[in-house]
């Protein structure tokens, strides 16, 4: 499954990897995030294209669903990848989801959060409810698990596949409809920015 | 008499540490206020600790102990880009570059984190504003923590008291290991896993041996690759209940650094007991039956073994559940695993419409009884067997009176179990493993170290877990350099184990922290043909729950 790229990052240019890449190479602004500190790499902002991939998930209240049926539900969405038992980067991760979730307000409605399991084979339904109870997380927010094979699929589909769970990093992945680019955030984005972020991609669609 | 870091200390100093005992591990000497706040997020007060990161964001309790990030050895963790420093004493109050000549602080990969020394207000000052020693903002990850003075002090002291000392075990040339067999080990098993054990120690020391010319330097080093490895076997006798007893007299007598392998019967719950209150590490015993929970922290387990079977039967049953009602015959020996796996799937398998009956042989039986109890069934009825070879063998000739047959691959044999001809196609076999077509080229360079050393294979699957285990430490050794850590020896493993390439029997290992069990799925397989080791399989590679709809979402 390729994603189909076609992403200026950091003014290396990335080539396009398939034939059905269209033309919505836009250009990435490195954006570094007030506040941010310096040990950390800086946030990077890149516009992609993939190419969702057929993969049927199983959603935390055990429902076996399709992936693209749940990118394109209708609202705008927000991806990113964690494990439960995982101890510093997911859980940050998840806080941030939790935060850019609770300043929304009343537009959380319109917003479709999901966070899926890079650690399939653990991350029980169950254990992926208990999870999201601790970050209160409603219809808004949704977490998937589901086969080994399946997880890895949209990892390398997202291109957020590190080799293991234990190499991951943080990527936010943000979409305004279905057939638009990714907005494709890398590093620890601040709640306030992602808004930002989010904002300025509805205003642009 | 040296310490791990291989400097020489006076001799009051080792009584000293003679006293302190077998469990000198990081935490023993520890304030129990501060190590309340450092593992749970529980201030001297009783009241949760509470933190805040960039954005106002809060977090409190566990989710803002210093342990998730830093790990209950203090000496921090890498996840993908990020890595977060050790804070043990040392770490903090010495600058890097004098640390780097101490032979008291041992280098662990996540010190390259450069910082200037702490003192304990420049360490109050972190804590609370994260500001480091220089002045400058710490990492984003790093939350800052409201605390009194009190409890500063207390989680300083705690810091503080996480310094490298004599762990048992270690010398400057030998390193201690111990495995531990039960009376009631399968004796098949115990001469297989003890065979193994033999081979990779003397492999281990050989290779150490032959590193002849001695190594001179002017001043001391910090690492000395050339420890011979000394495995004690730890033979219990009597009831369980006497074993912890034995084995910390044993431990006593005899301290290692870890325990590795080893082999049980029904209950291997008073050596996990034993090894959690110890903080001994115990590395992947062969048992049937795990017992403990991924709460636990010092024994890990390839897998759950029978129980992680019995789940899987359990999820199979309710995939049934709207065929009408089941009666779930469940057949197993007294005193052998069975009965614990009988009541794992009871447990697990428990809804509307199911019921379960026990049929229980006495612990030493005949055929005769064997057959009984498989003998009154009903088309309504499944049948599971957790049986062994000679008990499968017992079965009737006859085909069982339903179709609905279970039988527990790990009791059973495997692909060697002997079921009458009648059976092999009617019985379901739950195969925690992966399929033997798929393990064989990582089995097979197990099987090519057996052959050269001459190992006898009376229990192959059990051996090739034991040879994995014994790879596993050695590996998780060398990246460990010389950093003798019990605590960090099990952080090491959960951390490592995803990159390991060949990992025997199993399609994949992965721990994590709050993991104990690396493997966690199977296979329902059947055999294909009225003769030999042949199997079909009926299932793809399961993992309970995972691939299971839950009762709300029908």
């Amino acid at each position: 499954m390729n994603s189909l790229r076609a992403a200026v990052l950091a003014g290396a240019l990335v080539a396009a990897t398939g034939s059905l890449a269209p033309a919505a190479a836009e250009l990435s602004t490195e954006v570094p995030s007030v506040g941010q500190l310096q040990e950390l790499p800086g946030v990077s902002r890149t516009r992609v294209v993939y190419e969702t991939p057929e993969v049927r998930l199983v959603r935390a209240d055990g429902e076996r669903v399709s992936l693209a049926r749940e990118l394109d539900d209708g609202r705008p969405v927000l991806l990113n990848f964690i494990f439960t038992t995982c101890s510093s980067v997911c859980p940050l991760a998840s806080q941030t989801f939790a935060q850019f979730r609770d300043r929304l307000g009343t537009q959380v409605s319109g917003v479709h959060l999901m966070s899926i399991s890079i650690d399939p084979e653990q991350d029980t339904p169950a254990r992926l409810r208990e999870y999201a109870r601790k970050y209160h997380a409603g219809p808004e927010w949704q977490y998937y698990t589901g086969s080994l094979d399946a997880s890895l699929a949209v990892q390398r589909a997202f291109d957020v596949y590190r080799g293991d769970k234990m190499s991951h990093t943080a990527v936010t992945l943000m979409r305004a409809a279905p057939g638009k680019p990714w907005l494709r955030i890398e590093g620890f984005v601040t709640p306030d920015d992602l808004v930002r972020d989010y904002r300025s991609l509805l205003a642009a669609r | 008499m040296q310490t791990h870091a291989g400097r020489t200390m006076p001799p009051t100093l080792v009584l000293f540490l003679l006293l302190a005992g077998a469990a000198a591990g990081a935490s023993a000497q520890a304030e129990p206020a501060g190590e309340a706040l450092y593992r749970d997020g529980v201030l001297p007060s009783g009241a949760v600790l509470s933190g805040v990161r960039e954005g106002n964001a809060r977090i409190s309790g566990s989710d803002a102990a210093c342990v998730s990030c830093h790990r209950r050895s203090g000496l921090g963790s890498t996840e993908g880009r990020i890595t977060i420093p050790p804070i043990t004493g040392p770490y903090l109050y010495r600058p890097a570059d004098e640390r780097i000549d101490d032979q008291e602080v041992p280098y662990v990969g996540t010190s390259r984190v450069a910082h200037q020394a702490y003192n304990d207000e420049t360490l109050a000052r972190a804590i609370r504003t994260g500001v480091g020693a220089d002045g400058r903002p710490l990492s984003y990850l790093m939350p800052r923590y409201e605390l009194d003075d009190a409890s500063m002090a207390q989680l300083i002291a705690y810091l503080k008291g996480m310094t490298p000392r004599h762990v048992p075990g270690v010398t400057d040339t030998v390193l201690h290991f111990a495995t531990i067999i039960t009376p009631d080990a399968d004796p098949a098993r115990r001469a297989g896993t003890l065979a193994v054990l033999d081979k990779y120690f003397l492999d281990k020391n050989a290779a150490a041996r032959a590193v002849a010319p001695r190594l001179y330097a002017t001043r001391p080093m910090h690492f000395r690759v050339n420890r011979k490895w000394q495995l004690h076997v730890w033979e219990l006798s009597g009831a369980p209940q006497t074993w912890e007893a034995q084995l910390r007299k044993r431990l006593a007598a005899e301290p290692v650094f870890a325990v590795i392998s080893g082999v049980g019967g029904a209950t291997w719950e008073p050596v996990h007991r034993f090894c959690e209150e110890q903080g001994v590490p115990c590395l992947f015993p062969n048992i049937d039956a795990p017992p403990g929970n991924d709460g636990d922290f010092y024994s890990l387990y390839f897998s759950r073994q029978v129980l992680l079977e019995a789940q899987l039967i359990a999820e199979q049953i309710g995939e049934r559940r709207d065929a009408g009602p089941l009666r779930v015959v469940q057949v197993f020996r007294s005193g052998d695993v069975g009965e614990q796996a009988a009541g794992e799937l009871r447990a697990a398998g428990a809804q509307s419409g199911v019921t379960f009956e026990n049929r229980v042989l006495r612990s030493t039986g005949s055929a005769e009884e064997l057959r009984k109890s498989v003998s009154q069934l009903h088309g309504a009825d499944a049948l599971v067997l957790w049986l062994r070879p000679q008990d499968l063998a017992w079965l009737p000739p006859s085909p069982p009176h339903t179709s609905l047959v279970w039988m527990s691959g790990v009791m059973g044999g495997l692909e060697g179990a002997p079921l009458p001809v009648s059976w092999r196609a009617a019985t379901r076999m739950t195969y925690p493993f992966d399929l033997p077509e798929r393990r064989r080229v990582r089995v097979d360079y197990a099987m090519g170290w057996f052959r050269i050393r001459q190992v006898p294979l009376p229990a192959l699957q059990v051996q090739a877990d034991t040879y994995l285990a014994c790879g596993l430490l050695s590996e998780t050794l060398n990246h460990m350099v010389d950093t003798f850590e019990r605590d960090y020896l099990i952080e090491r493993i959960e951390q490592d184990l995803d990159h390991r390439v060949l990992t025997g029997y199993y399609p994949r290992l992965t721990l994590a922290a709050g993991q104990r069990f690396a493997s966690k799925g199977g296979y329902v397989v059947r055999f294909s043909e009225p003769q030999g080791p042949k199997l079909a399989t009926l299932s793809e590679w399961l993992t309970p729950e995972a691939s299971r709809l839950s009762a709300s979402a029908r």
